[in-house]
């Protein structure tokens, strides 16, 4: 069973909501915040004007599913809970039904400037379709097997007076919800019409159900609204029964027929109406006519009565409003479609060139493709990976279609901003980094959190060559700059020269740090040893002797070889380092993304790497595109740059200079 | 030559006649209007004023913006655009401008009306609020919101992350602000609420030791900040980027007050409340902060 179904906008005003069972709001919080702030879940490899929630990948919280869909010029976001235990096949249908209805309903009051207030009465509506796609799921399991038009006929009957409903959207049968893009694009309005066969007994249930809506007992829904002060120059106590068929009539131009098995009959033709004209009961009437009026009240104001007794017409006129919206949001895209060919030109290409010049035009897929096409180039010269590219440019585009341009922008600038934007956003770390009070507050925590002081350990890995030691050493000459008591660690136990070059460093750290302040020492067991256990002894090591910081050095290892990754896994287990830091270069292109990911991956579950050092950014000039595919990659902040040879060259990054090199 | 013999289209263009004069004027109404229509119909002519509302996520910001707005806050979750929604003092509270009036003067009756603004708290989407700092459109004050049952040092939790992150971002707000002040002749006066939500828990610290709490950690920010690492774009770049380092406070040494910011124009209050509460709403502290700003 669905848990909890939310409507909400993007800036977190939940509009309405229905909860079946109690969901912590920690739930959709991290839908939020992963999907759609840190986009940690790529919604979908292609971008499509086709926004269905099928195409949304489920988001899995706790032991919840959470199943979305949004509509973005509107700003709101649809999302239904429920169980991870269960399978829901209709969900997807019910979020996409319900979206159409939503902004079909309340869409104009969400476009109101200044205000977060929506005035919505949307429970009837979603009950109404729990309990359509329910039953039709419900009945789809039995009728699997059977074609769909048996399926069908199994449901017409179980609805007595059966005009009232269309035959079937039926949205959950899946052979009949196939067949349904075969004949909705014939008419714009899906009003129920019955073929002459059924017509006859049923039609007062027809004009019953439309007077209901102007009833006195009238529910608020704004069509009935809207229908009521249309008419209300009409005032007359008996008008209600003939006020609505006369708005029915203008639809019944195009009137769509149902046949035996529910499919529409394609040739619908005015012979059809004119029988049931033809056929002279007043019964009838309820189809063509206020000008017949007498007759029609006649008879349509009793049947009128008698049904009301029963209280169900509120039901049926709901299934109808609901159905005529769903239908006329797929007409309308049937049309869009279709008619690109033929009426795309005239007027409306002649304004579309004036609007691109003077701003105010509506971005399409097509408008954005071939800019943003160069704008992918050129992120490829910035040396960011092709797949980190693609994913900015993907979201641009998404960002942007449906948008508007301002007032005389070009449809280049408007890309160039958004991707801006997006490169902030990317680059813009979630949390801060601000190292040094992270260390204060492990190795001097205030006397509140009952913590005991202890070595704060920092590790250190990458791919071989990219400047491990260089850049460890730099954090160093910062630490002691701070006064702080730094232990080196030499686990690169493998490679040659690795310890005498890390004590090189030492000694030379120890002769700056004494003119600072600092103290600095380096814990070295010689090659051989494994080191996850002599990174485990350093640690302990330099608790006993009152250290404030562990930097670790470990072997570079590459990150598409098995064997020397898995050890990385015990290493994170033994040291517990507090951060795991990876070095990577600047100067790599696309592999940069799988060694980010290998190596995120390399620690086991529950671990994961804490931030990148990306060092010899001074050899690259503008291109510092790995910062990107890095971040990218793993999601994971970039926390220094390593910008020269000298002890003093690291850098927290600045995300605004990024930027504006990517973009130059 | 078209303007040679009378009947040439120019001639009869620049001729007197009654379509050249009906056209003509048809033409001087039109274009402005339309350029009207096009150019400057979404764009609103009032200029509100407005109060902006921050905090690190999870304090409570929007639903203080809908309980403003309705009167009873909303149910609400993660945000992820800013919104701005237009607000009416209570008949209960009078606006500072407004305090000359005599009680019976009737155009004080009237509600006095603003503009707030919410903004998302998650970490990479702080660019709106500051944005909306750095370009005010008569920006009256700056709400910032804080989570004080998260504050709370030793209630439990690891770390005392709430109070750092809520430390981070008001000392960003603060240096902006200062910036904005530095750059301009005349000190622009911004009051600034501190308005220490979710005063129902148990666990929330009471406003003077939000303040005390806040005033320490700013202090350390500060202190570590000073201390920090360069960033990239200083030295890479051009020269002209190669700015000093602002402290925020004067010198950026010793402990941090919040009174040290009068200098720069910035009045900082601190004042408790809860949106929601056990027995509704106590929010009566703020209004009365945003009369006052008024």
């Amino acid at each position: 069973m669905l848990d909890s179904f939310e409507i909400l906008t993007t800036s977190g005003v939940v509009l309405w909501s229905r909860t079946f069972a109690p969901v912590g709001p920690n739930v959709i919080n991290g839908l939020i915040r992963d999907v759609f702030i840190e986009e940690r879940i790529t919604p979908n490899a292609t971008v499509t004007e086709d926004l269905s929630a099928a195409r949304n990948p489920p988001y899995k919280r706790e032991k919840y599913t959470l199943k979305w869909t949004a509509v973005k010029e509107l700003g709101l976001i649809f999302v239904a809970v429920y169980q991870s235990l269960l399978h829901l096949s209709w969900i997807d249908k019910l979020l996409d039904n319900v979206r159409v209805i939503f902004v079909d309903l309340y869409g104009d009051q969400l476009k109101k400037p200044n205000t977060s207030i929506v005035e919505c009465h949307f429970d009837e509506y979603f009950d109404q379709q729990m309990r359509e796609l329910e039953k039709s799921a419900r009945s789809a399991q039995p009728a699997k097997a059977v074609a769909a038009a048996t399926a069908a006929a199994d449901i017409a009957p179980s609805t007595p007076g059966g005009v009232g409903e269309e035959p079937p959207p039926l949205p959950g049968i899946k052979s009949l919800s196939q067949k349904q893009p075969l004949f909705t694009p014939v008419p714009a309005e899906l009003s129920p019409v019955s073929t002459p066969e059924v017509s006859r007994p049923a039609s007062p249930a027809v004009s019953h159900l439309l007077s209901a809506k102007g009833g006195p007992g009238g529910r608020t829904s704004r069509r009935a609204r809207k229908a009521a002060n249309a008419s209300a120059h009409a005032s007359s106590g008996e008008e209600s029964p003939a006020r609505r068929p006369r708005s029915v009539k203008s639809n019944t131009k195009k009137m769509r027929k149902w046949d035996a098995d529910g499919l529409a009959d394609e040739d619908d033709n005015e012979t059809s109406l004119d029988y049931s004209m033809n056929a002279g009961d007043g019964a009838d009437d309820g189809q063509d006519g206020g000008s017949r009026a007498p007759a029609v009240e006649a008879v349509s104001q009793s049947s009128w009565g008698k049904k009301t007794g029963k209280g169900e017409f509120v039901l049926k006129d709901l299934d109808e409003e609901v159905h005529e919206i769903l239908s006329s949001a797929d007409a309308k895209k049937a049309n869009g479609a279709a008619s690109d060919g033929i009426m795309g030109s005239g007027i409306s290409a002649i304004s579309g060139l004036f609007r691109n010049v003077v701003g105010g035009k509506t971005l399409t897929k097509q408008d954005l493709d071939k800019a943003l096409k160069g704008m992918e180039d050129h992120l490829l010269k910035k040396n960011v990976a092709r797949e980190a590219a693609m994913r900015l440019c993907e979201s641009v585009e998404r960002e942007l279609i449906g948008a508007k341009t301002g007032s005389f922008q070009s449809v280049d600038s408007i890309i160039r901003t958004g991707m801006e934007s997006a490169l902030r956003k990317i680059l813009t770390p979630t949390s801060s980094l601000d190292l040094l009070r992270e260390i204060q507050s492990v190795t001097s925590p205030s006397i509140t959190s009952l913590q005991k002081p202890r070595p704060y350990v920092i590790s250190i890995v990458g791919v071989n060559g990219v400047g491990k030691s260089t850049n460890l050493s730099k954090i160093c000459f910062f630490l002691l700059q701070n006064k702080f008591r730094v232990l080196i660690a030499a686990c690169d136990t493998f490679r040659s020269g690795a310890v005498e070059q890390l004590r090189v460093h030492a000694r030379n750290l120890k002769e700056l740090g004494e003119r600072e302040g600092g103290y600095v020492e380096l814990y070295e067991k010689g090659y051989g040893k494994d080191a996850a256990n002599i990174a485990k002894d350093a640690v302990t090591f330099a608790a006993q002797s009152n250290f404030d910081v562990v930097l670790i050095d470990t072997a570079g290892r590459r990150h598409n070889d098995q064997r020397l990754m898995s050890s990385l896994e015990k290493f994170a287990k033994f040291a517990q380092p507090d951060k795991i830091l990876m070095v990577g270069e600047a100067l790599v292109g696309t592999d940069s993304v799988q060694q980010a990911r290998n190596f995120n991956a390399a620690f086991g579950t529950g671990r994961a790497l804490d931030g990148f050092i990306i060092s010899k950014c001074d050899t690259v000039g503008d291109m510092v595109g790995t910062l990107v595919s890095m971040v990218h990659a793993t999601g994971i902040p970039v926390l220094f740059l390593g910008t020269g040879q000298h002890y003093s060259d690291l850098r927290t990054l600045n995300v605004s200079w990024a930027t504006n090199l990517l973009m130059s | 030559m078209t303007w040679a013999h009378p009947e040439g289209w120019l001639s009869q263009a620049l001729h007197p006649s009654l379509t050249v004069i009906v056209i003509t004027i048809a033409i001087a109404l039109a274009v402005p209007l339309f350029l009207h229509f096009v150019l400057f119909r979404s764009s609103s002519s009032r200029t509100l004023p407005s109060f902006l509302i921050v905090g690190p996520s999870g304090a409570g910001k929007t639903s203080l913006l809908t309980l403003f707005e309705r009167g009873s806050p909303a149910t609400t979750h993660t945000s992820q655009t800013p919104l701005t929604v237009e607000a009416a003092l209570p008949v209960t509270t009078t606006a500072a401008s407004n305090r000359y009036r005599s009680s019976h003067d009737p155009s004080s009756k009237e509600h006095k009306i603003f503009l707030l603004v919410d903004t998302p708290g998650h970490g990479k989407l702080r660019h709106h609020a500051f944005e909306n700092i750095t370009s005010p459109q008569h920006l009256k004050g700056i709400v910032f919101l804080v989570d004080a049952a998260n504050l709370s040092t030793g209630a439990g939790g690891p770390t005392d992350a709430g109070l750092r992150e809520a430390a981070e971002y008001l000392h960003d707000i603060l240096l902006m602000l200062q910036k904005r002040a530095m750059g301009t002749k005349k000190v622009p006066e911004m009051p600034l609420l501190i308005a220490a939500n979710k005063q129902d828990l148990f666990t929330a610290l009471p406003a003077p030791l939000v303040k005390a709490a806040l005033e320490a950690e700013i202090t350390k920010v500060r202190e570590s900040r000073s201390k920090g690492l360069l960033d990239s774009g200083i030295g890479m770049g051009d020269s002209d980027m190669a700015e000093e380092k602002e402290w925020l406070g004067e010198g950026g040494e010793g402990k941090f007050e919040f009174a040290q910011m009068e200098d720069v124009g910035v009045s900082v209050t601190i004042a408790g409340g809860s949106v929601l509460g056990g027995e509704g709403p106590e929010v009566g502290k703020w209004w009365d902060w945003i009369a006052e700003s008024l």
